[in-house]
């Protein structure tokens, strides 16, 4: 019976995409790829540098997130220090506030830094939407690694640096990917920060092209190229999924989200 | 605050000479300070701008003149916010209580490893894959009467005559599709994080009560529950929090109607800003909105400390 | 030279350097790069203006177009951050509110000083003015007129080659259509679209000698005789089973889609579609201008309006593609050859549009339509949130008397904030 509705919601789940990927090489006339041509060969269309752009952006992203927090994860996991619980309550603040709000006012900042219309601007952008969720990962994989590991590192004359880069890290792994890959899927879906933050055309990520086959003229979604797009964007994030699912499945078990 | 089998540091660091604490009170900081350069720059420096905005009638180009108290003053008379609150807080409801039960049923379901349990669990995440964005196009379409599947597996099972739109079709055909859209999209996130807490609940306690005699709902009510008490308010918070902020769906599925039944706060915020042009009332909206999440978060914090 | 110092802070040394007199041709085509926003509808003429004009100046324009419904999000962050593009193009309805704000350079003196000034749409014109200073010029041209279906009409034993010149006679042909059964049907309409019905349903009450609003688009009129009569029409078209019954939740996105399935017989829509229409069709389509209750004829002259960013640093360059674009090289051989309506009044028999003489029709009716003004329209009208949405369709589809009266209180006091 419990294997039943796991089976009968399994399709449920599968559903949406599968029919997607369906709707997406479906024409008039049968099947066929003529909706991928058009996603890219219309007017607003995908081009090679939508991709380049989205790829840019999210390796950017992956790699800005990684690193502010593993160093931060390692931080509130390891260390104690002046203005710790308050850091880390704002850090966590940031999931408190709607887009909307603060893009305009995060707009005139980069123009004051001079990143405005800058693929690095919105990456720094990206970045921080995804510190709540991967700082409180890190520090729970952090603080899950049993002292010992750390403290003999330490008395072998490791720098807490040396103890990081050899020991913790290694020991944090599945939390790493777990935070890398959910910084690559916030980031290569993105919409509205791209939509705001950038201004040239040839900046554009992938994910705005595919909403302006949305509303092409007055009237007229092209659904059918709408959802080769959808299915298009979809496609490297179901890959890296399945490719890294034991490894974030076990960040995910390794007691991170415990709350 | 869990029961848990792996070693559980505490959170000072080792103890050592008060020189050698003092160096890493220093490396700690350094660490952060990525983190607290991030936070302050991109977040606390635009948010403090977003506060300074509600006090100022903000023109776009031009300068800012002071009028506080009147955009929060305004906001009482504004019917469109009013309705906004009232949807935002029944769908807050709706979803969370729906959405709670789908994912704590579903990491019930695959909790105990077994055959094609792995392939179930990753039917039910792979949802996350699809940014929220697409996954609103996706069901734009999947709902749509053009190319949709729905309406015509609807009606060949002889359950639909004629037309129907169910994304304004009638306020609750309308939240209907947003509600589906969120929970197909986010069930498997919460599943997984909810699958953490049950199974950090060790065999052995489950197993000294049932020779006890406790049945399969005592052991539910009286263990799993308790010990996982944490895991849910994680969870429970990230769907409240979420669903006060809904934005995506009603702007790409809805368009907030039909006829505003289905507009959320932060599309007030959108259209107070971008369509009316008026930034110091939308600060204003926003930086009430952030008083009542902080608000919600620090009670839930304390109410989870106490039990805890 | 610069009237106030708060102008010369904000336009820079662009403002300081006008001159009174257009530009000479030397220093305006100094081979400047120049941004151009536009909306996604717009994205194709404004390419094609950009790309004909590129080729024979040293200025280069670059276009950049911004999904529709986020483009007003898009300028407002842009202006908010003082870093408005060289030029943009808008929603012709929204360019009293963007003049409003100062988010275009004032052209007043350049304009004047034009040969073509007064045989421009004057309704666009108009739209881009506040307080007797003109801001922006016609981009492009949209018109609503009144396509059938010309295979329809014959079944139905109408004569294809006479459209209705009353509102009441389309109300009637389209039920003669609507007899031929099955899934097809008499009309269509966008009832869900705040858009969509000011652009076909005013110029009815406009032909009839209403109006929905003050001159100064400050008041709302829908409760008077003209709308409430026009509503009642097609509010009874709609319970009679002749306007398709997804008329009453089209939101806009597949209003041309029902229109291309050939199931409609007569219906108000864009001039433009005539053409996207008929490129997928196996029928004929006919035009005719949309008319009053009992005769008449107007139109919506939409369509967009463009203008100089108010933070440009090149406002001479800037000017030299705004003139040239009225100018006759730009509106006969990439308007008129596009298939687009010229904005210029003189033009609208060129040698393009003789050869359909539907088009000569269509450019024809600048001259009788009218585009409304008001500071608030996206706000009030467009917007699904906006009152005007809760009125029509209360006016449509629930008590129509009382949401026309509360709907003039709260257009009113929305058009006033």
């Amino acid at each position: 019976m419990r294997r039943l509705t796991g089976a009968a919601l399994a399709i449920l789940f599968l559903f949406p995409l599968a029919w997607s990927a369906f709707a997406s090489v479906r024409t008039p006339k049968g099947f066929g790829l003529e909706n991928y041509a058009r996603l890219f060969t219309s007017d607003n269309g995908i081009r090679f540098e939508h991709v380049f752009n989205s790829v840019s952006v999210s390796l950017l992203t992956v790699g800005g997130t990684l690193l502010v927090s593993t160093l931060g994860g390692y931080a509130f996991g390891r260390f104690s220090f002046p203005g710790k619980d308050a850091l880390f309550l704002l850090t966590l603040a940031i999931l408190m506030v709607p887009y909307a709000t603060i893009l305009i006012a995060l707009y005139v900042l980069l123009g004051w830094i001079g990143l405005q219309d800058s693929l690095i601007g919105l990456s720094l952008v990206l970045i921080m939407f995804q510190l709540p969720f991967s700082i409180f990962m890190m520090r729970n994989s952090f603080e899950a690694v049993p002292k010992e590991l750390e403290e003999s590192a330490l008395i072998d004359g490791c720098t807490s640096f040396g103890a990081l880069v050899r020991v913790m890290l290694p020991a944090v792994r599945p939390g790493l990917i777990t935070v890398g890959l959910f910084a690559f899927l916030t980031s290569w879906s993105e919409f509205f920060a791209p939509l705001i933050l950038l201004n040239s055309t040839d900046k554009f990520t992938m994910m705005l092209a595919v909403v302006n086959m949305r509303t092409a003229s007055f009237g007229a979604i092209d659904y059918a190229a709408l959802e080769a797009g959808v299915t298009f964007m979809a496609v490297p994030c179901l890959v890296l999924f399945l490719i890294l699912q034991r490894s974030y499945v076990r960040g995910f078990m390794s007691g991170a989200l415990r709350g | 605050m869990t029961v848990l089998v792996t070693a559980r540091p505490a959170e000072a660091p080792p103890a050592v000479r008060p020189r050698r604490r003092r160096a890493r009170r220093w490396a700690g900081a350094l660490y952060a300070a990525p983190t607290a350069f991030m936070v302050g720059m991109f977040f606390l420096v635009p948010l403090g701008l977003v506060a300074w905005m509600s006090l100022h009638h903000w023109p776009l180009l031009g300068a800012p003149e002071l009028n506080a108290p009147e955009n929060y003053a305004g906001m009482a008379d504004d019917e469109l916010l009013s309705t906004a609150v009232w949807f935002t807080l029944k769908y807050t409801v709706i979803v969370t209580i729906l959405l709670f039960a789908l994912s704590f049923g579903l990491a019930l379901l695959v909790q105990h490893p077994g055959r094609g349990i792995g392939l179930l669990r990753t039917a039910y995440f792979i949802p996350a894959a699809v940014g929220f964005a697409s996954a609103s196009l996706l069901f734009l379409g999947m709902l749509s009467d053009e190319i949709g599947p729905v309406n015509r597996i609807l009606e060949s099972l002889g359950l639909l005559h004629g037309y129907v739109s169910w994304t304004s079709g009638s306020s609750t055909s309308a939240l209907s599709s947003a509600v589906g859209l969120v929970l197909w999209r986010f069930a498997g996130f919460n599943m997984l994080i909810l699958l953490t807490g049950l199974q950090a609940i060790p065999v052995e306690v489950y197993e000294a009560a049932r020779l006890d005699g406790a049945s399969r709902w005592q052991l539910f009510r009286r263990i799993t529950v308790p010990l996982m008490r944490p895991t849910i308010a994680l969870v429970l918070t990230l769907m409240v929090t979420g669903s006060l902020l809904a934005f995506d769906q009603f702007w790409i599925l809805t368009r907030g109607g039909p006829d505003n039944s289905t507009t959320s706060l932060v599309m007030v915020i959108y259209r107070k800003a971008f369509i009316e042009l008026d930034l110091g009332s939308a600060a204003a909206i926003s930086v009430v909105l952030l008083g009542v999440l902080v608000v919600f978060n620090v009670v839930q914090l304390a109410v989870l400390r106490r039990r805890g | 030279m610069c009237s106030t110092v708060a102008a010369a802070l904000l336009l820079g040394a662009a403002a300081c350097g006008d001159d009174k007199a257009p530009a000479t041709p030397a220093n305006a085509d100094s081979g400047a790069t120049l941004t151009l926003w536009t909306r996604a509808a717009t994205e194709s003429v404004s390419k094609a203006y950009a790309a004909a004009y590129n080729a024979t100046h040293k200025n280069q324009v670059q276009v950049t177009a911004y999904p529709n419904e986020e483009y007003p999000a898009k300028l407002a962050s842009a202006a908010g951050a003082k870093a408005l593009p060289d030029l943009f193009a808008s929603d012709v309805v929204f360019a009293p509110q963007y003049a409003s704000q100062g988010l275009w350079l004032d052209i007043t003196d350049k304009f004047n000083a034009l040969p073509v000034k007064d045989k421009v749409a004057p309704a666009h014109v108009r739209n881009g003015q506040w307080n007797k200073k003109n801001y922006a010029v016609p981009h492009t041209i949209d018109m609503s007129v009144m396509l059938y279906n010309k295979d329809l009409f014959t079944k139905a034993g109408l004569d294809p080659e006479k459209p209705p010149t009353t509102l009441q006679q389309f109300a009637d042909d389209a039920r003669a259509v609507n007899k031929l059964g099955g899934d097809i049907h008499g009309t269509y309409f966008g009832g869900n679209c705040g858009g969509c019905n000011v652009f076909t349903l005013w110029p009815s009450v406009w032909a009839g000698g209403g109006d929905v609003m003050n001159a100064e688009g400050t008041e709302s009129t829908i409760n008077g005789k003209e709308m409430s009569d026009v509503f009642a029409l097609y509010r009874k078209l709609y319970s009679d089973g002749v306007a398709a019954p997804a008329s009453k939740d089209e939101a806009g996105p597949t209003w041309l889609g029902a229109l291309q399935s050939g199931k409609i017989g007569i219906a108000p829509a864009p001039s433009a579609w005539l053409g996207l229409i008929e490129e997928k069709a196996t029928f004929k389509l006919g035009v005719a201008p949309i008319s009053g209750m009992n005769g008449g004829e107007s139109t919506f002259v939409g369509g967009d309006s463009i203008g100089i960013g108010a933070t440009t640093k090149h406002a001479t360059e800037a000017w030299d593609f705004v003139a040239w674009t009225l100018g006759d090289e730009a509106q006969v051989e990439v308007v008129a050859k596009g298939k687009g309506v010229p904005v210029r009044t003189d033009l609208a028999s060129n040698k393009y549009s003789s050869a359909d003489p539907r088009v000569v029709t269509i450019n024809n009716l600048m001259g009788k339509g009218k585009t409304p003004y008001a500071k608030n329209f996206n706000a009030t009208y467009n917007d699904p949130q906006s009152p005007w949405v809760t009125a029509f369709r209360g006016a449509l589809f629930g008590d129509a008397k009382k949401s026309l009266d509360d709907g003039a209180t709260a257009l009113t006091a929305s058009l006033k904030k």
